[in-house]
């Protein structure tokens, strides 16, 4: 029984990282935590990619070469994007000495 | 089959350029060239724009496709250009040549320009990847590989603080964007499980498909890209951006990224679910007047140039998505009803938006880099510091004030046959609610009148003010890109057959595909 319900439970996990990071990404005043937030969607996002690519090829009890592949380049793409928005965090601080994304905001919204 | 390397050729010839220029960049700053590296990569754009008019001329009636060798689709990497593709890359490849002439001499007071330019390379070679894919997948990673060179160009000056700020909303924005698109690629997969286009057309043409399923991917789709193509709940990172990055990436960004997200939506939507089975050209209308009226109320209220300009492209967006919608929504009414006006309707509209991409794309190209010349001699970006520089520096008022003239739909130039088109499809539908939108929709292009005629009034029309009293012409290279941008407003404006031609042709392909 349990085993039937892997890759759905790897689906709803997913999901639910994505609102974890959603709320991070939404709420958090530390610039860290808001990529930290970024970082995760972008995992719960390759996740839901590997556990539909399980649940396709399932009973074969493996997952999807094609979805594999895809989550392969996806993370790279992800630690591209982490690397930009971290150096963008370092010349921030350099410029405000602070992380706080409140004393940022000199730009009228 | 066609070979591989030569359909992507654009892309391929951008990023060989792009991985080559910091070597020149290096013996730029060891010999003491100046500008070598600024030559290099517009001889790069010259050559991906003669390979993408060679590959134009030579089109077949469906299209080169190609794909990796080794897998063959749906389940490999495939590149299809058809005359919709072409149509995207031609106007890439032209503008990314004429912003990268113009940044030779703008740029003159920065530093790091081999940066600058492998950036601004890579981001047109993402384009035209996006602009060629076959599958989603492709489409996402060449999407993300613009976006990226969009981000560090939007805070090339990192110096600043304006630019880190945008650059770091623009990113978090635009990523979080992106990876909702993602998940309705993951989505796509988990149905279908492929992620090529013409697979995925054939498997949610099929009845059996639950509707709710597709018009979440839809819902995803269109928020996704939307955040980047600057639809009005998710505009916010837009006139921020703009301003902060240098002028000649606000050109870059204001004309081709946007237009870039325009292009994924319609290529997902309309290839991907067939208008005449989902009916989301209501939700399409109803998000370009609200894009279109926010952006212009907000247009009004701005005294910064380059802000005017960046809420004027967000209303333009609006605009073409109207195009979009009045398509999707007379083919769903066409495939009920059958009658063969509403298929005329679609055509115009799609066409329409089409050539308002393509008119605004050059516009607002040519209005960021004149107001950029503006900024750099006048040292503000104020409207009202800014009175009368046209008068100081004649060549660029008066591209200045076409470009002006031609977003504010004057005939006879570009903006006036696009705009033309737009409300001659929405009036054709001929229902109530079509009409009701197309009529706010032209309340909007009139409003959005008062804010070119300001703009035009205080900075060409006005004798000169305090700011502006010693202010020179700009350097000839730095004018050229704006005249000849001037003379394809007044060119597509006065004979637009040929352009209206091919953007038919790359509608017909798109909204008759089998």
């Amino acid at each position: 029984m349990v085993e039937t319900l892997a890759p759905q439970a790897y689906f709803v996990t997913s999901v639910i990282l994505i609102a974890i990071g959603l709320y991070c990404v939404v709420s958090k005043r530390n610039m860290i935590k808001t990529v930290i937030g970024i970082e995760m969607i972008t995992i719960a996002v390759n996740m839901v990619f590997l556990s539909l690519g399980w649940m396709r090829t399932y009973p074969l009890g493996i997952v999807d070469p094609l979805a594999q592949a895809f989550v392969v380049i996806s993370i790279v793409i992800g630690g591209a994007i982490a690397a930009l928005a971290l150096s963008l965090v370092v010349n921030a601080y350099r410029h405000y000495k602070t992380l706080d994304l409140k004393k940022l905001r000199r730009l009228r919204w | 089959m066609d070979s591989f390397l030569y359909v992507l050729g654009p892309t391929l010839v951008l990023s060989a350029f792009s991985a080559l220029t910091p070597i020149v960049g290096y013996l730029e700053g060891r010999k003491k060239y100046k500008h070598l590296s600024g030559a290099f990569a517009t001889l790069g754009f010259l050559i991906a724009f003669i390979i993408a008019i060679q590959m134009y001329v030579n089109l077949p009636a469906d299209g080169f496709r190609a794909y990796l060798p080794g897998f063959s689709p749906p389940i490999g990497v495939e590149v299809i250009v058809d005359t919709l593709s072409m149509f995207m890359v031609l106007l890439f490849c032209g503008l990314g040549m004429l912003v990268s002439i113009y940044s030779i001499r703008y740029m003159d007071h920065d530093t790091g320009l081999d940066r600058y330019y492998t950036m601004l390379l890579l981001l047109v070679a993402g384009m035209a990847g996006v602009a060629v894919s076959g599958d989603l997948f492709t489409l996402f990673v060449f999407w993300e590989l613009m976006s990226i060179a969009s981000y560090s160009l939007v805070s090339f000056r990192k110096y600043r603080w304006e630019p880190i700020e945008a650059g770091f909303k623009y990113l978090v924005m635009s990523t979080v964007g992106s990876l909702i698109a993602l998940l309705g690629i993951a989505l796509l997969y988990g149905y279908a499980g492929t992620v090529n286009l013409s697979a995925l057309s054939v498997a949610f043409s099929s009845s059996a498909v639950d509707p709710a399923y597709c018009y979440l991917v839809i819902t995803l789709i269109l928020v996704g890209f939307g955040v980047t193509a600057s639809i009005v709940p998710f505009h916010t990172w837009l006139p921020d951006a703009h301003p902060a990055a240098p002028s000649s990436i606000s050109a870059m960004l204001s004309g081709l990224v946007i237009k870039v997200a325009v292009y994924a939506i319609s290529r997902t939507a309309f290839t991907v679910f067939a208008p005449s089975t989902f009916n989301y050209g209501l939700v399409l209308v109803v998000f370009a007047v609200v894009t279109a009226t926010v952006a212009n109320m907000q247009a009004l209220l701005q005294r910064d140039v380059k802000r005017l300009l960046a809420f004027s492209s967000t209303a333009n967006i609006g605009f073409i998505i109207f195009g979009l919608g009045v398509a999707a929504y007379s083919v769903h009414i066409w495939a009920t009803v059958g009658s063969s006006s509403f298929l005329a309707a679609a055509v115009t509209g799609f066409m329409g938006a089409l050539m308002h991409l393509l008119s605004h794309a050059i516009g607002k190209g040519l209005l960021f880099l004149a107001a950029g010349s503006f900024v750099t001699r006048a040292k503000t970006r104020n409207i009202y510091e800014l009175e009368g520089v046209g008068r100081a520096m004649p060549w660029t008022g008066a591209s200045f004030s076409i470009g002006l003239l031609s977003l504010a739909g004057a005939p006879p130039l570009a903006g006036f046959v696009s705009k033309l088109l737009l409300l001659m499809a929405g009036y054709s539908v001929g229902d109530l609610f079509m009409n009701v939108a197309t009529s706010l929709m032209l309340l909007n292009s009139i409003f959005a009148v008062a804010y070119y005629l300001r703009l035009l009034q205080v900075c060409v029309i006005r004798p000169r003010g305090d700011k502006v009293k010693i202010v020179k012409e700009a350097s000839p290279i730095m004018v050229l890109p704006l005249v000849l941008l001037m003379i394809a407003l007044i060119i597509i404006g006065c004979y637009p057959w040929p352009f209206v031609e091919v953007a038919r042709n790359a509608t017909l392909n798109l909204l008759l595909a089998p």
